[in-house]
């Protein structure tokens, strides 16, 4: 299953300080909201699962995507800034094994990995940086496109956690660029 | 675990009167996005309880800032979000009257503020706060509970355009919340952005 495979990817490449602060969150955070969103996917018809199966291989391809970059990325700073980007990768690792599971419940199978993605080719940390930046961006833009067309809501709501942790990222990366952080009221992912 | 989680679940214990009750009861009680009989929020509805818990946010940001209680580098840091308060609300007062709702007003006194606060069970009263600390962990839980109405708004509500508003909004408010979590002492990006998911306080 990809939803394993991400997940023993997780283990391989996190600390365990990563793992048990992923397992702390839950109590808070949004644990709850891809259990509600896969028990609400499996009573809608048919052709609605197939939509949302679509919709979410998209979305779990943008975040594969963004894990590659995170893992090219990390090498490439200085230890301060690899333990927080170190977080953020599991964070995306979370994403994608959230999104095969509501692949799962809508009766569809998470495709396989792609041998590789396109990143660039980043050679210091500024252009990592930077181009973590624009896939983060990229990431927003197309779950504002998506969410909308998901259905129903607890589904919707489920993916919509995921991307509100995304515009954190952005505006974590942000920081580190000495950029506005919140350069304004609402998240688009243009920029 | 982080600093900053560490002090979550100081605010979810004992000191923080209610706080416990948010995870514990369903989201709407908090987000206040309920009525009293069991019959579902129409969108008009839903929109004027969204705006009413952005006026109490913009109260709080507004008093806060106009106080003396923050830093130099906290208070920089957060005066932009009063505008984006304003912006929000201005987009969903929009809604709103496109469908011949009434746009409710927000709090008016501090006590009138501090009401809404006790009443959606948030740690922290406007007036007795005792320094940045004490700020910053108000207006972040109230970021919080914000991102929670939101999030129960889109299970519920079926309108693509506003679904899309909704979104940019919770991921905007989330990102006011990490700030606020890089503004809290031993802040770090690691401790701002602690969870994998967000789905706000409920």
């Amino acid at each position: 299953m990809v939803a394993d495979r991400d997940r023993a990817s997780r283990r391989a490449l996190l600390t365990g300080a990563g793992t048990a602060l992923a397992g702390g969150a839950l109590a808070l955070a949004g644990c709850g909201s891809v259990a509600t969103g896969k028990k609400a996917v499996k009573q809608t018809s048919m052709p609605v699962r197939q939509t949302d199966v679509k919709i979410l291989s998209q979305a779990l391809a943008l975040e594969r995507r963004t894990v590659s970059a995170y893992i090219a990325t990390i090498p490439l700073l200085s230890r301060p800034r690899r333990k927080a980007f170190r977080q953020f990768l599991n964070e995306e690792l979370e994403h994608t094994g959230e999104l095969a599971s509501l692949i799962n419940a809508a009766g569809g199978k998470a495709g396989p990995r792609a041998d590789s993605y396109p990143i660039g080719h980043p050679t210091d940390a500024a252009s990592a940086i930077a181009g973590l930046h624009s896939l983060e961006a990229l990431q927003i833009s197309r779950y504002l496109e998506l969410i909308p067309r998901l259905s129903p809501g607890p589904v919707r709501a489920a993916v919509a956690s995921i991307l509100t942790v995304d515009a954190q990222h952005l505006s974590m990366v942000r920081v580190l660029q000495g950029q506005d952080p919140v350069p304004g009221p609402f998240v688009t992912g243009s920029a | 675990m982080s600093a900053r989680g560490h002090t979550r679940r100081e605010l979810l214990g004992a000191g923080a009167a209610g706080a416990a009750a948010l995870v514990a009861f369903p989201a709407a009680a908090l987000a206040d996005t309920t009525t009293t009989s069991d019959a579902p929020l129409t969108e008009t509805e839903r929109l004027q309880r969204l705006i009413q818990l952005e006026l109490l946010g913009l109260y709080c940001y507004r008093y806060v800032l106009g106080s003396s209680i923050l830093g130099r580098a906290a208070h920089q840091r957060l005066a932009p979000f009063v505008a984006h308060e304003q912006a929000h609300i201005a987009a969903l007062e929009a809604r709103l009257k496109a469908r011949g709702g009434t746009v409710p007003s927000g709090p008016d006194s501090v006590k009138a503020a501090n009401d809404d606060l006790g009443h959606r069970g948030i740690g922290g009263r406007l007036g007795q706060l005792q320094g940045e600390r004490d700020a910053l962990y108000l207006l972040l839980t109230l970021e919080q509970v914000t991102i929670g109405a939101y999030f129960v708004a889109l299970i519920n509500l079926n309108d693509k355009e506003l679904v899309t508003l909704v979104c940019q909004i919770m991921a905007n408010e989330a990102q006011h919340d990490a700030m606020i979590g890089l503004s809290l002492p031993k802040g770090t990006p690691q401790s701002a952005v602690p969870y994998g998911l967000v789905q706000g306080l409920q």
